[in-house]
């Protein structure tokens, strides 16, 4: 299993965009930027609604669960902050209440061969500092 | 059909050496290849009157200057000294073919007559994407905390997207790394001139970001290559054969920053570029006799043939396969080796060959044949381009 004990990762730096879905994380909470005009979720947030153009858009909340849209498997040390860890799971989580948004995360808790595009995973809450919380992933039944 | 179809020519092509370490300032680079491409049309330096570059550095955490890691159109300025300078640009939205794109409409719009297009890229000293650092600010603050560091993972995760997708298997690209190999051993002006590379070689090279392996990536290299642009009855009077820009596309997807592993934004990128490429030239994808597509990661091709509408969706490592993409099958591809065998160049290395083998000039490596010549420029997601060079102009 990747070991991500001596990683440091780089801390989130929120934005005025960003800053509802890191207040959230920090309560343990996934939120995600969703249009008011016509209903579509979308991450990483924007300037609009990437469907209508609208700009009447709102972090609401969804569930912590999804599937693995995409992933791939870190060897190279390049990135010294993470080469402890490798290799290791980068991955693209699609979830269930949001299709569409990507978001990036890492597999959690198994090891890394265990991602495979389509593996059912569920949120996990990974404090970064006081600040900072990261939504990461791990296997899940649901 | 777009109707100044033909009206601009590709006429004479330049290279520097490409090396893997930065011994000489990227201006030196610049300079032999744009003196080149001048020599190669027979023209002298004073008869240029247009510049055009994209001079972005894509290696992270490097400092930009000007003549050493870059080299802008303000710094090609001031080298040349040009007495007759009546247009210059640098581009943005797209990567290197959306300076030959600009030059192509400086030259229509009769803004200047001799426009020169280069590419310099520089290789850093150290790891190429130098992450140093412990904040993620801008779109970065969704990616870089997981460990995506570079424009390699990006790709990765589509790729794994698309093979799981399709049940496919990235054995399969090993042919591509193989064939483009073989090709780039007729180009003396490439890297890996020399070096061959096998099948045994593919599958036992160290992995990088799954599914990419080490020849699955481009190596960075410090060199540049240049081209003139002219139009079509002037290209008639030069030196070399003109080869006929029939038609070119821009993607017209963008995909908002930091959203990656998104395989149908590459799709859409690719797609609609593509489209305006076969409208303004007339053409089809089975009308071409030989393809340049993008390789710096190699599952920027399948995204390519693909989008392009060279195969179906989810059958481009299939369609590579038993000879098609050799200089004598049906489409052969990569004809000058691809970044996989030129070194980290960018696109313009694609829009130069795909303007020799329109041209016949294209030595040993020559395609028989050849009237439409196909290129996809760089990766279709981010800043792609397609053109279509001819070698007769109607
Ligand atoms: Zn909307």
């Amino acid at each position: 299993m990747s070991d991500w004990s001596k990683v440091t990762r780089p801390i989130p730096v929120p934005n005025e965009w960003t800053r509802p879905f890191w207040a959230a994380a920090k309560r343990n909470a996934l939120e995600l930027q969703r249009c008011q005009s016509c209903g579509h979720f979308q991450h990483p947030p924007f300037a609009t609604c990437t469907q209508c153009i609208s700009i009447d858009l709102k972090f609401e909340p969804v569930r912590g669960v999804g599937t693995i849209y995409a992933y791939t498997i870190m060897y190279h040390t390049g990135d010294k902050r993470f080469a402890s860890a490798v290799p290791y799971a980068s991955i693209v989580v699609e979830l269930d209440d949001a299709p569409g948004a990507l978001m990036a995360g890492n597999l959690l808790g198994a090891e890394y061969t265990e991602a495979k595009v389509g593996r059912r995973v569920e949120v996990v809450f990974e404090p970064l500092n006081d600040d900072i919380t990261l939504p990461q992933w791990r296997l899940a039944n649901v | 059909m777009w109707e100044n179809r033909c009206k601009v020519a590709i006429s004479g092509v330049g290279y520097s050496k490409a090396t893997r370490s930065a011994d000489i300032p990227l201006a030196a680079h610049a300079l032999e290849a744009v003196r080149g491409a001048v020599a190669d049309s027979g023209l002298r330096m004073e008869d240029i009157d247009g510049l055009a570059t994209y001079p972005e550095l894509p290696a992270t955490g490097h400092a930009e200057v000007d003549g050493i890691s870059v080299v802008s159109v303000n710094c090609m300025m001031a080298m040349l000294k040009l007495p007759n300078l009546t247009w210059h640009i640098q581009v943005g939205t797209t990567n290197i073919g959306g300076a030959v794109q600009q030059a192509t409409n400086a030259l229509l719009a009769g803004v200047c007559k001799y426009a020169v297009v280069w590419r310099a890229m520089h290789n850093p000293s150290g790891t190429y994407q130098n992450l140093p650092g412990n904040m993620a600010a801008g779109a970065t603050q969704f990616t870089g905390p997981f460990g995506f560091g570079g424009p390699g993972q990006g790709m990765a995760v589509a790729y794994t997207r698309w093979l799981e997708k399709n049940n496919q298997t990235r054995d399969k690209m090993a042919t591509l790394a193989v064939t483009q190999r073989k090709h780039t051993q007729h180009n003396p002006h490439a890297y890996f001139y020399g070096t061959p590379l096998t099948r045994e070689d593919y599958f036992a090279s160290r992995m990088v970001a799954y599914p990419f392996c080490l020849f699955d990536c481009d190596i960075p290299v410090q060199g540049a290559v240049a081209v003139v642009l002219t139009l079509a009855d002037r290209a008639r009077d030069l030196k070399p054969a003109p080869a006929y820009l029939a038609g070119y596309g821009q993607r017209l997807h963008f995909e908002t920053a930091g959203r990656i592993g998104s395989l149908s934004s590459y799709m859409e990128g690719g797609s609609s570029s593509a489209k305006l490429t076969w409208e303004r030239s007339g053409f089809t994808p089975k009308d071409v006799d030989v393809a340049q597509i993008y390789d710096g990661f190699s599952a920027s091709v399948i995204y390519g043939l693909e989008s392009y509408g060279f195969c179906k969706e989810g059958e481009a490592l299939d369609f590579i396969q038993d000879g098609r993409i050799e200089l004598d099958g049906d489409l052969p591809l990569n004809t000058f080796g691809g970044s996989l065998g030129t070194g980290r160049i960018h696109g313009l290395w694609h829009i130069i060959e795909g303007a020799l083998q329109a041209s016949g000039r294209a030595g040993s490596r020559q395609v028989k044949d050849v009237n439409v010549s196909f290129v996809g420029a760089s990766a279709p997601i981010v800043t792609g381009t397609t053109f279509i060079f001819v070698r007769e102009p109607y």
